[in-house]
């Protein structure tokens, strides 16, 4: 894994929580997304506009629905950009 | 462990509805009696808070169209297209609004939500890309699961944000379709679309535009806010539904590219679904042939849209677009004034919406009045008078101080 695209991708998954999320003080990474965090639809897409912006990416809308945990969205999107060499 | 375990936030969500007041969701309507008025609980009530935009549900034409095709064809075509539906009324139809908008084609489809299913799944394949506004309605992002194709979403009216996705695509963007509304429902606004038409013009991609609360309200003959926006030469689809001007039940989609045919070919939502019934498409052909001179009914319901939107912005309510149009949503400040404010409109005889998160947009709580052309002046004042006896009884909650929520 690259190892500077993954502090990246956390760095803006961290700026993104506090704008889409501020209620959310230090979010535990690895909790479910829905089911330990109680975030509806609307939440994660908002989040998820936020962290394309963060990063200048365009997140395919089926990637969201095979992550289960910020951490996995990480690695996920750690993979895209490297795949599509961002 | 039950299959029924993952319904329990909903089960929640709807008990706690019924614990502050009756619940919104299961509220019968118990008759209808004309397009303006129904029945509630024994009450006749004003019907604010349907899409029966032009009032044409009770049309005599209307209704004489469908009962003359259900006592000569029959109640139902048993079957699809592909088999055995496909009935003349069908084509005719088909035929009446592709010359409606001057195209080649147009495919109907047995219901709205099928339409953009339908289309959406049909056209867009693997390898494509359907780049979808964020308020979407639940159709477009449905279709878009249903199709192979990447879907990214922008956010909502925003054609810069739009623009950074497709110039991300490159030379990939002639692959990519992408998808608006004329008309939002939750919050009624209306997109930037000639903006949006210029983004995908310049990327060389391709444009749906979903009409489905904006057809028989915008433009000269009712075609939607692409007609109104005169950029119907710079859309390459537009979705359609029955079921709110056009006063029945079921879809369309039409295009400028003669190839749209081949969806019948591809469009899993049209060929496996039974046909609409004979007397939905005769009554639904009445319907649009009324739509297209029926510039009177639209000056009717413009006009009763501004009353509505002055009136209520003079209370001090804050409305969910700033472009008057024919679904007036008052954001108020919890969920318990939105509650407040719908039960307190029924108790004064009026039906409207109520629509609380997760269904709305940013978490709003939104009770949303539909107008229409068939609500005389003494409605619209009635209306207007619930909503000042609600903000007058609640200055606690009254809604100005909820502007800046």
């Amino acid at each position: 894994m690259n190892t500077s695209t993954r502090n990246r991708v956390d760095d803006a998954i961290g700026k993104a929580l506090s704008i889409a999320l501020p209620e959310l003080e230090q979010p535990n990474r690895d909790a479910a997304l829905t089911s330990d965090m109680g975030l509806d639809s609307v939440q994660i897409m908002n989040l998820v506009m936020e962290i394309e912006d963060e990063l200048d990416i365009s997140i395919p809308v089926d990637l969201l629905s095979e992550t289960r945990t910020l951490n996995e969205l990480a690695a996920r999107l750690v993979a895209l950009i490297d795949e599509d060499g961002a | 462990m039950s299959l029924f375990d993952k319904f329990a936030k909903l089960a929640e969500a709807r008990a706690a509805l019924g614990a502050e007041g009756p619940s919104a969701i299961a509220t019968p309507i118990e008759s209808v009696e004309s397009a303006s008025r129904g029945r509630i609980a024994g009450r006749e009530v004003i019907l604010a808070g349907t899409n029966n935009y032009l009032g044409l549900t009770f049309d005599p034409d209307v209704i004489a169209a469908g009962r003359e095709a259900l006592e000569r064809l029959g109640s139902g075509t048993t079957g699809s297209r592909m088999a055995n539906g496909s009935y003349a009324g069908h084509r005719a139809l088909e035929a009446e609004l592709a010359a409606a908008f001057g195209w080649p084609s147009a495919i109907v489809f047995s219901t709205g939500y099928q339409a953009n299913l339908g289309t959406l799944s049909g056209l867009a394949g693997d390898g494509d890309y359907l780049l979808v506004d964020a308020d979407s309605h639940a159709s477009i992002y449905d279709g878009c699961r249903l199709s192979r194709a990447q879907t990214v979403v922008f956010r909502h009216n925003d054609p810069d944000n739009l623009d950074r996705r497709l110039s991300r695509l490159g030379d990939r963007a002639s692959n990519a379709l992408v998808v608006v509304e004329g008309l939002y429902s939750m919050l009624g606004d209306q997109p930037p679309l000639e903006e949006f038409v210029e983004v995908k013009k310049r990327h060389g991609a391709w444009l749906v535009v979903d009409e489905a609360h904006s057809f028989g309200v915008f433009g000269e003959r009712g075609l939607g806010l692409g007609e109104a926006a005169g950029l119907l030469d710079d859309i390459d689809f537009v979705v359609g539904t029955f079921s709110k001007s056009l006063a029945g039940i079921g879809g369309f989609c039409v295009s400028r590219h003669p190839e749209l045919e081949l969806l019948r070919l591809a469009s899993r939502p049209y060929i496996f679904t039974a046909s609409p019934s004979p007397a939905v498409i005769a009554s639904t052909r009445v319907a649009l042939d009324k739509v297209l001179q029926g510039q009177a009914l639209r000056e009717r319901l413009h006009r009763n849209i501004r009353r509505l939107y002055e009136g209520a912005e003079a209370m001090g309510y804050r409305l969910g677009s700033e472009q008057p149009g024919p679904v007036a949503a008052l954001i108020l400040p919890d969920r318990a004034t939105a509650l407040a404010h719908w039960q307190g409109l029924l108790e004064a005889g009026v039906y409207a919406n109520l629509m609380i998160p997760p269904a709305t947009p940013a978490g709003l709580n939104l009770l949303r009045i539909s107008m229409s052309a068939a609500h005389s002046d003494e409605d619209v004042d009635r209306i207007l008078a619930a909503l000042q006896d609600m903000a007058a009884a609640m200055p606690s909650q009254a809604p100005s101080s909820a502007v800046s929520a």
